[in-house]
């Protein structure tokens, strides 16, 4: 299947993910109008940016004078994972060229990788993950246009229940993964356990993250040897 | 809310420090790609994170948010509609979640 063909391809099967991303940006552009953003800054913001945890994260400070240390470091620790989906993609993206590969993974994303596991092995992945960014990005920018010119309608709206959207997203990413994916759970359980032994021992966010795929990746390794032995 | 050009300033940082996360991962990965057997370990890794993330929000969450994951988690696992799944999980936070908040 061509480049091309497997971007269409993303793109077709982009929908289930489109609808939520939508979601978030209709919240991320409430939020950004309610801190003050004009429409044009906000829309910048999704386009150049194209990270929903990044960009909530970011909102919470941004307040004038702007700690620029404070977003950098914040934006950064929620952006971690694109680390470890760079790092999956590694044996996925041969064929292309370096400067192809360099520009078109401004459009790697979470569903995308998720679901490129999913996909024949005749699929180009890169040209699907980058299909699969370009329905996200269309969805990300028009729904934060939505909710930049419909906050008004929502200024008496308590949405602090749907903070744990997220969570909820990334639970059917996860669910994708243990149905569909040829790799053996075990890694995955073992990060959850170590993810809740440091949360119960009061571990930062980031250190919980950095433990548990640790964690997770030592028994992958094991597992492998095990297997090559 | 800051000036024009501090705004602009923070986006630009923000987008190169995202762009920077994505583009990094990629590069370790090709560094990496030589030991034998490392693909197995780097294809685990995306669900490792996710379960890092998890794992502790369920675990702090209230007793609608649980029971909204476990929905969702229901739902794929009989359907893998994501829509459905989600939308489930949302109207158990939005429509139950003031009365199940209410009995812990």
């Amino acid at each position: 299947m061509t480049t091309a063909q497997s971007a269409l391809l993303g793109i077709r099967t982009s929908g289930d993910y489109f609808v939520s991303t939508f979601l978030f940006g209709i919240m991320f552009g409430i939020a950004a109008a309610t801190i003050g953003f004009e429409n044009w800054q906000a829309l910048l913001m999704s386009g150049s940016v194209f990270t929903a945890s990044g960009q909530f994260a970011a909102l919470e400070f941004w307040q004038a004078p702007l700690p620029y240390g404070t977003i950098a470091l914040s934006v950064f620790l929620v952006s971690t994972r694109n680390i470890l989906l760079g790092m999956a993609m590694t044996f996925h993206f041969d064929g292309h060229s370096l400067p192809r590969r360099i520009v078109w993974l401004f459009l790697l994303n979470d569903p995308g990788v998720v679901n490129s596991y999913r996909v024949a092995p005749e699929v180009d992945r890169l040209g699907y993950v980058t299909g699969y960014g370009v329905s996200m990005m269309t969805s990300w920018l028009c729904s934060t246009f939505i909710g930049l010119n419909a906050a008004h309608w929502f200024a008496n709206l308590n949405l602090g229940a749907v903070d744990f959207a997220g969570p909820l997203v990334i639970a059917t990413m996860m669910m994708l993964f243990f149905k569909g994916s040829s790799s053996s759970p075990v890694p995955w359980l073992a990060s959850g356990i170590a993810a809740l032994l440091l949360y119960e021992f009061g571990a930062p966010d980031f250190i919980i993250l950095l433990g548990s795929v640790l964690l997770g990746m030592t028994i992958a390794i094991i597992k492998e040897r095990r297997r090559n032995a | 809310m800051p000036d024009q050009q501090t705004t602009l300033i923070a986006i630009g940082m923000m987008a190169l420090i995202v762009y920077l996360t994505r583009l990094t991962g990629y590069f370790v990965g090709l560094q990496l790609r030589h030991i034998q057997g490392i693909r197995p370990v780097l294809e685990a890794l995306p669900g490792c994170a996710f379960m890092a993330i998890l794992v502790p929000a369920t675990r702090q969450g209230s007793l609608s948010e649980i029971v909204a994951m476990a929905c969702v988690v229901l739902i794929m696992w009989r359907s893998n509609n994501v829509i459905l799944a989600t939308g489930t999980g949302l109207a158990v936070l939005l429509l139950a979640g003031p009365y199940l908040d209410t009995l812990l």
